[in-house]
């Protein structure tokens, strides 16, 4: 192929659009999205948008008219759920809650950073906290505990083992468990194909 | 009309043959459910000699089908199950009347907008529900009587609410038909808004050029009783009759003697914010709103007087008109026909924090740029910003605020005039400063009207104005008082942050503040939007649903300045209508009471909303209410509450309502 | 209720503040005590979970976890509070969400069923801040006031959950220029100074931090930006997570974009409590405010001591 061609023809013409991501919004009571004209109030509101390459409206559009690229692209976990899109948008959308949404679906198809999985995963569904003090690596954390005069170890589920297990079988029960592992299950699918795309 | 036929002698007590047309409705009632099905239904009630189906009976055809089978004797009462009765029972009665019946022996039963319209989803349920209706409709039927109409006098005379430019026009075509007019302004002057507009859209006149001609003519026409600074403060009567009382409030200046010299104003001690410039000037506490003001005569403002009592020295006031002791008067009019033109208000936009207006000096609204860029304005025309009082070089002007915005405390509706004012303003100031850089942030350009298109092409085209497809997100101040703006420019999907140093924002327009005033005291409706309600959005656009009220302009509904003068004559032909008539036919709905079983006590007075009933000594029953036929409007509020079931309302008699509710089952 | 207390709160802790800055818990608990406001353990609580990071993950877990978490209260008979944006945002958006919505709650209840739990909704979730604002009102609060500063120029950050969405918080749909934390800060003598973009984000939230530091960092620098040329001493905050970007994130501000922010960033962080506490003239010890220098890589990372040298000046 010539270096011109492979530089200047894009090709890139929608022919058609889908409903598919849009479908999911509406199955979940979020049909507000598709009221949205587009007027840019959540895109101008956006710190994240400031420094990045993070286009609110752009990324509703995108569900919107079913271009899938949108879930594979880092740049809907770049929003801070600062909540002035939501409460500005001129159509009552819930925007930032939209966006939450745009990730639940991404995930549920496995696209997740490692970084995020990991959070997921090994500390919040181990542990029951977000950010934990216990393990060797914090313990750090729980002598500053100390030398302010508090127990080494808070009174929430570092402090109750049983409370931990409580919120493990509330994750299975709601399909956390299963969220996770297709997630991991799809991303490992996905690495494996490029992996024999790059050989090839 | 074909002449009436020889009149079927109906006296009530005969046996009811009752025929039943059931419409289609095109698709609307057909589509969801099965015509025929209804049809065998009906022919299984009780006193149903006939009962048929067509596509629009409604149609010539289909009435047609109605008066034979009433011409041949089959039928002397008529059902027809279609649409709204707002919609098509007139048109019925009149089928009826011409085939001989009486009109009152009609009834409508509305299958369309309470079934097949709101369930058209659940066809099933929609059939049922269809077949109720046809049967409670049938049942009422077979308890009809034959009414006559009344007919009352219409006064050759109208009271206008509202001096704008809507106002104004309906009174000036009024008058000159020959009527009398009695023009109420709450203002000291007449003009209305339009009186503070610059140019107008798209011609470019000069908005007073065109309206003050129109104020003077006011002024002269002899069948006009110009009221300013009046409101109105009770109305009371019917169509044809209506008797209002309005107040007069006190100018503390003689109006007879004022000759409107302006002395009084040089020497007043009390400076005020203008409300005429919107807070960009000021004025005295003794003043004219404007220059042009019609009548020219000058008013204290109380509010703010401090009685120092300067104006009313002689040296001051030479023809003696200063009356601090001035009172408040009243004055009892009778009119036949009534026109709401009360206008709008703007738009508030303190509450839109993110657009800094009442916290940053140099965001003003588009009425205020308005004041800015006319020539008798603050400024004379050379509009500056309020921080610094220099020509701003820089210009952002943003759409819908206010409007198109569906969060608590905005409008849902567009307000169609910002966006061709908002141009306008920006070609006049590029006339001026071809060098500024001019910016509408827009969602939707909205040049719907007649050279609107093509006026907003020209200032892309000739004027370099940019359009900026983006609503503005927030915007925050600079040490200079310059408004840094944040949006997103949605054709280049990219952030923008724009320094300007004016930013105007373009506001939409509301109903008046004080609508629910007029709305109780006429007895009107307001749509979801808050302004007045039409009669029907496309058949009956200038009538309101109390008969004799018809409304004009803005008070309607958001317009520009054809659209109300348009709406504005089309109002003061239908008062018209009305007047040349000279009397009009009321229905004859209204409460009779039973004196044999009216026990005087007095309930239904105090329940009457119209003031309808009094209590009477009968000479065989003793003290018994009441009614006052013409003042009766048939609410039902003196039957529902009646103890003794002593009040009936004609056309809706105890008899009728209970066959309704047993649904033909007795 | 003990009777010295005139408040009963259940503490709901959260992540940040027991397991990276305890010393905001050791203020609150300090601080509430001196207040007469008791606050009371909720044993075997978890992470609220995070709004803007497991629940975009998957919403039906972010409410039933939240839901556990507000029941652990419930039985108790208390209110949660929390000194969090992040837990209050999850408490009190899933306790909204499930007044409004009875299917939900409903569904939510069958899962803590399971667990043998219930969640009955009668007790709203609130804020450290809402407890001193409306609960017990600036003028209770100026009565504890002992010690005024009298020249200490404050950078009053809010963060975004403490007020929105609006129409699920208290503040009577304010969010573009809320005062009620500026007001309370005054109360001690400390000058709230306007700065440019107050109420931005700092960056943490929305799983950004997780995401990618570089990001975050970059909102903190520009707020931070904006906070020196306004010329504050000391910035103010009321969420640990705001607290950590806005003194861990200096750190890395000055790691990631030294070239483009000239003098490195050192403007001590410091929690409404610490300050108010400050101000009641309660021992520094109780705040969290002495530091134990024999920890190595703990909070705080950015010196307070330009603060405590602030207040031997101005207060003692």
């Amino acid at each position: 192929m010539s270096e011109n061609v492979e530089k200047y023809i894009k090709r890139k013409v929608y022919k058609s659009t889908s409903s598919r991501i849009a479908q999911k919004f509406v199955d979940a009571g979020l049909e507000k999205i598709r009221a949205c004209i587009n007027c840019g109030t959540c895109t101008g509101s956006c710190p994240s948008g400031r420094r990045t390459a993070y286009r609110t409206r752009s990324a509703i559009r995108r569900a919107l008219t079913g271009d899938e690229s949108v879930l594979k692209d880092i740049d809907i976990w770049l929003c801070s759920t600062c909540y002035y899109c939501y409460e500005r948008c001129p159509r009552d959308i819930p925007v930032t809650d939209m966006i939450i949404k745009l990730r639940n679906i991404a995930v549920e198809e496995g696209y997740i950073l490692d970084s995020h999985f990991g959070l997921a995963n090994d500390i919040f569904y181990a542990t029951g906290h977000g950010v934990p003090a216990t393990g060797e690596n914090n313990k750090k954390w729980r002598d500053l505990r100390e030398s302010y005069g508090l127990p080494p170890l808070p009174p929430t589920v570092h402090s109750y083992p049983e409370a931990v297990k409580e919120c493990q079988e509330l994750m299975n029960a709601v399909g956390f468990r299963k969220l996770l592992d297709n997630a991991a299950k799809l991303k490992e699918e996905r690495a494996q194909a490029a992996k024999k795309d790059k050989e090839e | 009309m074909t002449e009436a036929k020889k009149e079927i002698k109906v006296t009530g007590n005969e046996r009811p043959k009752i025929g039943v047309y059931i419409c289609h409705c095109g698709v609307n009632i057909g589509g969801v459910v099965s015509v025929p099905d209804l049809v065998e239904y009906t022919k299984t009630l009780p006193n149903v000699e006939v009962a048929q189906e067509y596509k629009f009976f409604c149609s010539d055809v289909g009435q047609k089908i109605i008066k034979e089978d009433i011409e041949a004797g089959l039928v002397n009462r008529v059902v027809v199950a279609a649409c709204s009765p707002r919609m098509h029972e007139p048109t019925f009665r009149i089928t009826c009347k011409e085939a001989g019946l009486n009109q009152f022996l009609f009834e409508m039963a509305n299958i369309r907008e309470h079934s097949t319209w709101v369930h058209m989803r659940d066809p099933e349920g929609a059939y049922e529900i269809a077949k109720d209706h046809i049967r409670m409709a049938v049942a009422k039927a077979r308890e009809l009587k034959p009414l006559e109409v009344q007919k009352v006098k219409v006064e050759p005379s109208c009271l206008i609410i509202g001096g704008g430019v809507a106002g104004m026009n309906a009174a000036l075509d009024l008058a000159t038909e020959g009527y009398k007019v009695y023009l109420i302004e709450k203002t000291p002057t007449i003009g209305g808004h339009m009186a503070q507009l610059d140019k107008t859209f798209p011609t470019m006149d000069c908005s007073s050029c065109i309206l003050t001609p129109k104020m003077s003519e006011i002024s002269r026409e002899k069948n006009i009783e110009l009221l300013t600074y009046s409101e109105v403060v009770e109305v009371s009567g019917f169509i044809g009759n209506f008797e209002v009382t309005i107040l007069k409030k006190p100018h503390y200046v003689d109006q007879e003697k004022c000759t409107g010299c302006g002395v009084c104003v040089d020497y007043c001690p009390v400076v005020v914010g203008n409300e005429f410039e919107l807070g960009l000037a000021t004025r005295k506490a003794i003043y004219i709103p404007f220059p042009q003001a019609i009548p020219g005569q000058y008013t204290i403002d109380m509010d703010n007087c401090i009685k120092c009592g300067i104006c009313a020295r002689i040296d001051v006031c030479e023809p003696e008109a200063i009356n601090f002791d001035d009172k408040p008067e009243y004055l009892k009019i009778k009119v036949g026909t009534i026109i709401v033109a009360t206008g709008w208000d703007l738009y508030d936009p303190t509450e839109l924090k993110q657009y800094g207006y009442g916290r940053y000096p140099n965001v003003i609204t588009g009425l205020q740029m308005e004041r800015l860029l006319s020539s008798f304005g603050p400024v004379i025309g050379k509009p500056v910003r309020p921080s610094d009082l220099k020509e701003p070089h820089s210009i952002a002007f943003l759409q819908c605020v206010g409007s198109r915005n569906f969060r608590e405390g905005g409008n849902q509706y567009c307000s169609r005039v910002c966006c061709m004012y908002a141009t306008k303003q920006a070609r006049q100031y590029k006339e001026k400063h071809p060098d500024a850089d001019i910016y509408i942030f827009y969602m939707d350009i909205r040049a719907f009207g007649k050279g609107y298109e093509e006026f907003y092409e020209s200032a892309g085209q000739n004027y370099g104005i940019n359009f900026m497809r983006g609503r503005i997100a927030e915007v925050i101040e600079d040490d200079d008082h310059n408004i840094i703006i944040r949006a997103e420019d949605t054709l280049l999907q990219q952030p923008i942050e724009l320094t300007v140093n004016l930013f105007v924002l373009s506001c939409g327009l509301e109903p008046r503040a004080d609508a629910d005033i007029i709305t109780s005291l006429l007895r009107i409706q307001r749509s979801a939007d808050g302004f007045f309600l039409e009669a029907h959005p496309k058949l009956r656009p200038v009538d309101t649903l109390t008969e004799g009220i018809f409304i004009a302009g803005v008070a309607q509904g958001p317009k520009d300045i054809p659209d109300a003068v348009a709406q504005a004559k089309g109002a003061a032909s239908s008062a018209a209508v009305l007047m040349s008539q000279g009397e009009v036919e009321i229905e004859p709905f209204f409460a009779v009471v039973r004196p044999e079983r009216c026990i005087g006590c007095g309930m239904c007075v105090e329940n009457c909303a119209y003031g309808a009933i009094e209590l009477v000594e009968d000479k065989w029953f003793g003290t018994v209410a009441k009614i006052n036929e013409a003042l009766c409007k048939g609410c039902g509020a003196c039957s529902g509450n009646c103890r003794c079931s002593a009040i009936d309302i004609i056309g809706f008699t105890g008899e009728q309502i209970f066959s309704i509710i047993m649904g033909g089952e007795l | 209720m003990s009777e010295d207390y005139k408040w009963r709160y259940g503490f709901f802790l959260g992540c940040v503040i027991p397991n990276r800055y305890p010393m905001i818990e050791a203020s609150i608990r300090n601080v509430f005590d001196y207040l007469g406001a008791e606050l009371l353990d909720l044993p075997g609580a978890s992470c609220c979970p995070a709004p803007g990071v497991f629940r975009a993950f998957h919403i039906p877990t972010w409410f039933v976890i939240a839901a556990r978490n507000i029941s652990i209260a419930e039985e108790l008979g208390v209110s949660p509070i929390t000194g969090c944006n992040g837990c209050y945002g999850t408490l009190r958006d899933a306790w909204y969400e499930l007044e409004h919505d009875y299917d939900k709650k409903k569904e939510v209840n069958e899962y803590l069923a399971k667990i043998g739990r219930t969640y009955k909704g009668n007790f709203e979730p609130k804020h450290v801040i809402q407890a001193f604002y409306l609960d017990m009102g600036l003028d209770y609060l100026k009565d504890f006031i002992k010690l005024k500063f009298s020249d200490l120029k404050v950078a009053v950050h809010y963060g975004c959950h403490i007020v929105k969405p609006s129409e699920k918080r208290p503040w009577n749909g304010e969010y573009e220029a809320p005062r009620f934390l500026d007001e309370i800060v005054e109360i001690t003598g400390a000058k709230s100074i306007d700065y440019k973009d107050k109420y931005m984000c700092c960056g943490a939230g929305g799983a950004v931090r997780t995401a990618v530091k570089e990001v975050a960092a970059d909102f903190t620098r520009e707020k931070l930006v904006n906070m020196r040329d306004a010329g504050v001493d000391i910035i103010i905050n009321c969420c640990p997570f705001c607290h950590l970007q806005l003194d861990l994130g200096q750190v890395e501000v000055n790691n990631f974009y030294g070239d483009v922010i000239g003098e490195p960033f050192h403007i001590p962080v410091i929690y409404i409590t610490q300050l108010l506490g400050v101000a009641f003239g309660m021992d520094p010890n109780l705040l969290g405010l002495i530091k134990n220098h024999e920890l190595q890589g703990v909070s705080p990372f950015i010196s307070i001591d330009p603060f405590l040298n602030i207040v031997k000046e101005q207060l003692i």
